[in-house]
């Protein structure tokens, strides 16, 4: 049928076939060949454009293969293998089925060569993820997946909006580069945009991924933004409005990560933050800078995903992942705490570990291309992700306050999951030539320069130098139990009240004026029962003498219309 | 809760290393580290030419000022926003997880014996 098989097929064949195996270690093992196979497929394909087919007079491509499209690819497959590991004690055949199907519909969204097979796996991702929320099972989590699957087909009904309105335009529905313009390319942009958690379009980001499972936010953290990033490296490379969005998607974030209260949704604070390094990398759109986004998006999906699986198993092993209800377990889950420092490390750049050596390359194409501004924004940003997630998210979790909270360590296949990961964030700071040759253009980057180390490390020591100053002064604000009004608070709060207040007013302008009328109506009724009713006055003529008049007035009329 | 009482050779060998941790002087000894490293860093700036795209960049320490100078402007920020966006942790109940617990049987909680 193909002339290449679609790698990410393995996924959706493995989402349909796992209920029929034994809900057992055969059913972990199998879905964790899963990605590996799809990883030595996408490994071996050739480049260039595959599997097209004809459906209803479209010419859809399933598969463009290039350096681009890959690299997204394997980093997807390599994920779903860590989170599916992460996730082997899972017996929930709904949470395993929608992780395949979501982990599949990610990079089949990677490798679509065409808008409308983009579309497909579009909604793919947003309908499979979903379930992931709603496998909590409580009211909570399926009022937010709801919110989350709103928004996510939303942009998707928006993406196919703006493909119908290109094809009008160009009569083409290939998936290229594109100009920012026409409403077609707005739509398109936007619709990206809201999977990107783009500044005010980003709260479902940070409303539904700590509501998912403990193994479900691992596996959420990683495709849906990642997607979104890929897609505007395709479509809008060099688009320069990128930059601005990016650079104020990196800032407002780590305002909110250091008052938030639950540890995952810091996390996914500065999962937001770390996107905007993504975007402006995009936005600049030479081939340093996309080297930097593809690069940044490796490594961060790493990173993030330690992060997440850390603070995953805390709430795994003590029930809550809340900086105010934790702290002091250290002492007996010494190996989840120092996974969750190698985490913390690489999303804060430090040399030696991923992040060092793949933002610098966006950072310092920024400061080439002459964004001074935007330079420092994103130089604040990096500390001040160290400081929220570098130092926040162990401190509080496993050092501060003692909580008397003695949990077991991580169980075996969590250790083996962030163990891996955690190896891998510390290869690529370490020796980075491997990641570097997969991106999609030449790279003559070198990370270890005496300027480049000695300058990060004084503004992460510096930073941890401003927290330990705070901290020690009490000027650093405490965990809290609280929730913090964020964009979502429109459609939260605000829409459903401003809509009930004149949903009651209404309702009370309808009851007022229906019992006016009616008030007039029954005074009209008793009026007309008083002088025609039984006892009313005309009542007493009423057999003879009315009928008699009446007809007298009737006969009359008619013989003036005659004979006049 | 109070800080209870453990047993340190019941705790995994790792945890027990790092009890030192617990003492509060040897917190005190990491801070005054931290303090002599930020200095050697701040003067290492002027013993190698830096490699420069921005005037500013030459100013010697520059990322370490700007670095915690931005870094507590961020916290002080940040802790005047609770002011006006901190709400209790129920306000969106029952629609939100966080006033929630998180459903036991998906958990295996488990206690360390120490």
């Amino acid at each position: 049928m193909f002339d290449v098989f679609p790698p990410y097929l393995v996924f959706f064949i493995g989402a349909l076939v796992l209920p029929l195996i034994p809900n057992d270690a055969r059913r972990g093992l199998v879905s964790l060949v899963i990605p590996i196979i799809c990883a030595y497929q996408i490994w071996e394909l050739p480049h260039g454009l595959h599997a097209q087919l004809g459906f209803s007079g479209w010419e859809l491509t399933l598969l463009r293969v290039d350096k681009l499209s890959v690299i997204f690819g394997l980093v997807f497959s390599l994920a779903a293998f860590l989170s599916l590991l992460y996730a082997w004690h899972v017996r929930d055949t709904i949470q395993q089925a929608a992780a395949l199907g979501y982990a599949g519909s990610a990079i089949g969204a990677v490798f679509a060569g065409d808008l409308l097979t983009l579309f497909i796996f579009w909604e793919g991702t947003a309908i499979t993820s979903v379930f992931l929320i709603w496998a909590r099972r409580t009211q909570g989590a399926f009022a937010t997946g709801m919110r989350y699957l709103v928004i996510q087909v939303a942009s998707g009904v928006l993406l196919l909006g703006g493909v119908a309105l290109l094809y009008r335009e160009t009569g083409s529905i290939e998936f290229n580069a594109m100009t920012l313009g026409s409403a077609a390319t707005w739509a398109i942009f936007l619709a990206f945009g809201i999977k990107c958690a783009f500044p005010l379009l980003h709260n479902w980001l940070q409303d539904a991924y700590p509501a998912a499972t403990v193994t479900g936010t691992v596996i959420l953290s990683s495709f849906t933004t990642k997607l979104a990033v890929y897609a505007l490296a395709r479509g809008f490379p060099g688009t320069e409005i990128l930059i601005y969005i990016g650079a104020v998607m990196t800032l407002f974030p780590i305002f909110y990560a250091v008052i938030e209260n639950d540890l995952r949704r810091v996390l996914a604070y500065s999962l937001n933050n770390q996107l905007g390094f993504m975007v402006v990398g995009v936005g600049i759109g030479t081939d340093l800078a996309l080297n930097g986004t593809a690069a940044h998006a490796f490594a961060h999906i790493l990173y993030k995903s330690l992060l997440f699986m850390s603070v995953g198993a805390v709430l795994f092993r003590t029930g809550t992942a809340k900086g105010s209800e934790l702290g002091g377990l250290y002492k007996t889950m010494p190996l989840t705490m120092i996974f969750c420092v190698i985490g913390a490390a690489s999303i804060s750049a430090f040399p030696l570990f991923s992040g060092f050596v793949t933002k610098s390359l966006i950072l310092s194409d920024a400061a080439h291309e002459g964004y001074y501004i935007v330079w420092g924004i994103l130089l604040f940003a990096s500390a001040g992700v160290f400081h929220h997630s570098g130092i926040k998210i162990p401190y509080f979790a496993f050092f501060a306050h003692d909580s008397g909270k003695r949990p077991k360590e991580a169980p075996t296949h969590m250790l083996l999951a962030m163990g891996i990961t955690a190896f891998l964030c510390i290869a690529i700071g370490v020796y980075p030539d491997p990641l570097y040759a997969l991106l999609p253009y030449e790279v003559s980057y070198v990370p270890y320069t005496t300027t480049h180390v000695v300058t990060q490390l004084q503004l992460l020591f510096f930073s941890a130098l401003a927290f330990t100053v705070l901290m020690r002064t009490g000027i650093y604000p405490p965990e809290l139990k609280s929730v913090n009004l964020d964009t979502d608070w429109t459609y939260r709060k605000f829409l459903p009240t401003f809509i009930e207040r004149i949903s009651t007013s209404i309702a009370n302008f309808w009851m007022v004026g229906g019992w006016i009328l009616q008030r007039k109506l029954n005074r009209i009724v008793k009026r007309l029962h008083s002088s025609y009713g039984p006892e009313g006055r005309m009542a007493s003529v009423w057999p003879t003498g009315a009928m008699v008049l009446w007809i007298a007035v009737i006969l009359g009329a008619t013989m003036v219309v005659n004979f006049v | 809760m109070e800080p209870r009482k453990t047993d340190p050779n019941k705790l995994p060998w790792l945890g027990r290393k790092l009890l030192w941790l617990d003492n509060m002087r040897n917190v005190d000894r990491i801070v005054y580290s931290l303090y002599a490293l930020c200095a050697a860093l701040f003067l290492a700036d002027f013993f190698y030419k830096k490699k420069t795209y921005l005037d500013l960049e030459d100013v010697p320490g520059f990322y370490a000022i700007y670095g915690f100078i931005m870094c507590a402007a961020l916290v002080v920020c940040a802790r005047g926003m609770r002011t006006f966006l901190m709400r209790d942790e129920s306000y969106y109940a029952p629609n939100d997880v966080e006033a929630e617990e998180y459903p036991e049987d998906q958990l295996e909680r488990e206690e360390a014996d120490v």
